[in-house]
């Protein structure tokens, strides 16, 4: 099974006509149905409003319209048929504070140019795999610019599932029961109830552990 | 008691909340064209167009080159009329062309020497005189290494050629510290 790239259209919108052929190529290659192409960001948009695309490469620097330009309209103008179409950058600026700009204006995924097949296949993996859900606000209307973090889990693990070894969840429940036995001595040799506080005042050596 | 809580806010120390609507649009990009990726034959066939590309960049370059030219002139002549960050943007443009379409199209060295010129170019405060230099030396470079058809690398040739970049622009800001936009002692690092 592989992806079905026939059933998709793509807008490229580049002023560099070399660079407008080799992306094209590139998409026509990976098996994309239907690419579209523009060569400044006005007749991109216009193409946008005819077309519909289901996806947007754009290039940053373009006059009299720029990619940015473009992504902006794309997301706020009336006429936008898809304000949610991903859209994907290319340009040769890496620094940081130039991808907040693009990040800003509304721009999905940021292509770094020069760039290879393998390059461009990922930006188009991640608009298909992981879509930006959307925010609306008063300033601000785009993907979400906040990327969502697949980082391990660092809280507590209680659930089977979260066990490949069944030994593993019998040595934290062992821990936990030695725990409350721990606990219990204590509230004993202090005198306490269940539900009563207490200070920890109580030298550990004098506490008969488990 | 109560109408004192209704007049003073209750989390006052606390940022006030933005209004955002949270949308998520349904996934009809991954419906259409379900799961499963791009096949390795397909990823190097695409890999082999782009390497095998018979596009002249000698053209693109120099105009490029053309254009980076004028912005130094006007850096030169309307630097009382025109303000730095234009002035400056003015040649950043070119550069990143240059480091673009370099890569592109079988010139990765240039793409190497106007990526450490953008570099330079984003953290110089003013265009002074002794800047442009330096801007003057990256143009002359580059346009040797197009002229000279100095395709992939360049060798140990081209990375002497890059050195010596890199120590120009040491040596500016070695000389004139003030001129880095966040005036920092480790600007070593960078060039």
């Amino acid at each position: 099974m592989a992806y079905q790239m026939h059933k998709i259209s793509v807008l490229v919108v580049e002023d560099n006509l070399p660079m407008l052929e080799i992306t094209k190529s590139l998409l026509l290659t990976f098996g994309v149905g239907h690419v579209i192409t523009a060569q400044n960001g006005e007749i991109g948009y216009k193409r946008f409003c005819e077309t519909n695309p289901d996806i947007v490469i754009a290039d940053w620097m373009m006059r009299p319209v720029d990619g940015i330009s473009l992504t902006r309209m794309i997301r706020t103008d009336h006429r936008s048929p898809n304000p949610y179409v991903p859209v994907i950058l290319m340009t040769g600026f890496s620094e940081k504070r130039r991808v907040f700009q693009a990040r800003d204006a509304g721009v999905t995924e940021f292509l770094v140019k020069p760039f290879n097949a393998r390059d461009l296949y990922k930006r188009l993996v991640q608009v298909i795999e992981r879509p930006r859900q959307f925010v609306k606000a008063e300033d601000f209307f785009g993907p979400d610019r906040r990327r969502r973090s697949r980082g391990p889990y660092d809280g507590p693990m209680r659930r089977e599932t979260d066990f490949s070894n069944p030994l593993s969840r019998e040595a934290l429940m062992a821990q936990q029961e030695e725990a409350q036995k721990n606990l219990a001595r204590i509230r004993e040799q202090s005198g306490l109830k269940k539900g009563d506080k207490f200070e920890l005042n109580i030298n550990p050596n004098d506490i008969d552990m488990v | 008691m109560e109408a004192e809580q209704d007049k003073y806010p209750q989390h006052f120390n606390q940022a006030p909340r933005r209004r955002a609507e949270i949308i998520k649009p349904p996934n009809t990009l991954k419906a259409k064209v379900g799961s499963g990726g791009i096949s390795e034959a397909i990823l190097n066939k695409a890999q082999a167009l782009l390497e095998n590309n018979i596009v002249d960049f000698m053209p693109l370059a120099e105009m490029y080159l053309q254009n980076l030219m004028r912005a130094i002139e006007t850096a030169q002549t309307n630097s009382d009329k025109l303000d730095t960050e234009t002035l400056i943007a003015g040649m950043i443009y070119p550069a990143v062309q240059l480091k673009a379409n370099g890569g592109m199209f079988h010139y990765p060295l240039v793409t190497t020497m106007a990526d450490r010129l953008i570099q330079y170019l984003e953290v110089i405060v003013e265009a002074d005189m002794d800047a442009l230099e330096i801007v003057l030396a990256f143009h002359t470079t580059i346009r040797a290494v197009i002229m000279g058809r100095i395709i992939g690398t360049g060798g140990r040739h081209g990375q002497e050629l890059l050195a010596a970049l890199n120590d120009a622009c040491m040596r500016y800001f070695e000389r004139y510290p003030y001129n880095h936009s966040s005036y920092r002692l480790d600007y070593t690092e960078e060039f």
